[in-house]
């Protein structure tokens, strides 16, 4: 009872250490678990088109450009030909494999291979086949956790579409986010590709980070639209992802 | 009580939960079914030490360290004493004890997480509910396999002896 207590009063970062223990002790017997529960849905005939992830990822990559170039020729136009280093120019892509994820109706979570050590810090940008998929929320010096941006408890600046407007987006369940307290006279349809905002230090560039699978007017207020965004990876499959540091030292 | 037995039992049930249930949406609480065999096959201190235990297990693949231990080893020790008043023997009535065990433990257990100040789901009702039963539907079905690792006699277990 008094350790519980202990646990609980203490700082999160002090017992997140025991949490990380564990991922790192049993990463191999976790490694397996979520191998064969992966296998086991691979098996299983998915009702969603079947995706081809190379093809995703070459999607993906092309939407980063286009947003990028749309950003550059904006401060061409702004700086009338100063000169300026391309988005993501220096930045460093930290790979790490999933030893654990948690999806479910409380949790979107993943647990990875890299950590403090390796130069991660909160609230950095992760990356799955060219998408963001969430961003650091915990950390010890070996492991780290990230949240998705599917959580209920996760909150993410993005940008819409073609819209030169921002919006903060929240997780939901069913894999999927809300974007709320968006005007209707704003013109938004199914498809349109979700952007996540610049964020200094952490990323320089929009990029992709999901798609808007519905668009209908909100129930309780019908002024405004009730938008679900969908990811644009297979956050279920994932066996690795990338992290974003920006200013690597 | 085998404590080396429980303590490999415990493990696989952490690990199983973290691994192999983690992806689903809906998924039966495997530690929680655990709390709940304990508590009622096994005698007060016994329970008290394995629901503390089991709590400390989910904490270590829970949002935060602390809320389950409390919550589990709490509930755990009253599920125990209530057993001495109440027998839960049958399949519906241990069904029934998962139920509100689960649910009540897992509430309590994310008050404390949300005092710790642990962001909490909007849909955790739904969430608390669906994993209560779904975790009701399996337990009972759990026990017979865990009581023979652990080597402890139910009343089952006697019946076809005889």
């Amino acid at each position: 009872m008094l350790a519980g207590l202990i646990f609980l009063f203490a700082p999160q970062s002090l017992t997140n250490k025991f949490q990380f223990a564990f991922a790192r002790i049993f990463s191999w017997p976790l490694s397996i678990g979520r191998s064969i529960s992966l296998a086991a849905r691979i098996q299983q005939p998915l009702n969603k088109e079947p995706s081809n992830n190379r093809e995703a990822q070459y999607q993906n990559y092309i939407v980063n450009l286009e947003a990028q170039l749309k950003q550059e020729r904006q401060k061409v136009e702004d700086l009338s030909g100063l000169r300026n280093r391309l988005p993501l120019q220096g930045a460093k892509l930290m790979l790490a494999d999933v030893i654990t994820a948690s999806i479910d109706r409380l949790h979107s979570e993943l647990t990875i291979n890299r950590g403090g050590d390796d130069g991660l810090v909160k609230g950095q940008f992760v990356l799955a086949d060219n998408s963001i998929i969430g961003s650091i929320s915990d950390i010890s010096s070996r492991t780290a956790r990230v949240k998705l941006f599917t959580d209920p408890t996760s909150k993410i600046a993005v940008k819409i579409g073609k819209l030169n407007v921002e919006r903060v987006m929240q997780g939901s369940s069913n894999d999927s986010a809300k974007i709320q307290l968006l005007q209707t006279e704003h013109k938004v349809k199914t498809g349109d590709v979700i952007y996540a905002s610049k964020k200094g230090g952490f990323l320089d560039a929009p990029m992709i980070i999901g798609k808007v699978t519905q668009c209908k007017r909100d129930d309780q207020n019908p002024s405004v639209w009730d938008i679900t965004v969908t990811p644009v990876c297979n956050v279920e499959k994932l066996t690795g992802v990338a992290v974003i540091i920006i200013n690597p030292r | 009580m085998r404590w080396l037995r429980f303590a490999v039992l415990i493990l696989l049930a952490t690990i199983l939960q973290a691994s192999l249930f983690a992806d689903l949406n809906i998924r039966p609480d495997l530690l929680s079914i655990l709390l709940v065999f304990f508590a009622i096959y096994c005698n007060i201190s016994e329970a008290i030490i394995t629901s503390f235990t089991i709590g400390f297990a989910a904490d270590l693949i829970g949002p935060a360290m602390g809320p389950q231990m409390l919550s589990y080893g709490l509930f755990g020790t009253a599920l125990a004493y209530l057993h001495r008043v109440i027998t839960i023997k049958r399949m519906p009535h241990q069904a029934l004890a998962i139920f509100i065990t689960v649910l009540l433990a897992d509430a309590v257990a994310y008050f404390l997480a949300f005092l710790k100040g642990q962001p909490i789901a909007p849909n955790i009702h739904t969430a608390l509910l669906g994993i209560s039963l779904y975790s009701s539907l399996v337990g009972p079905f759990l026990f017979l396999p865990s009581a023979w690792w652990i080597r402890i006699k139910t009343n089952r277990v006697r019946r076809s002896l005889r």
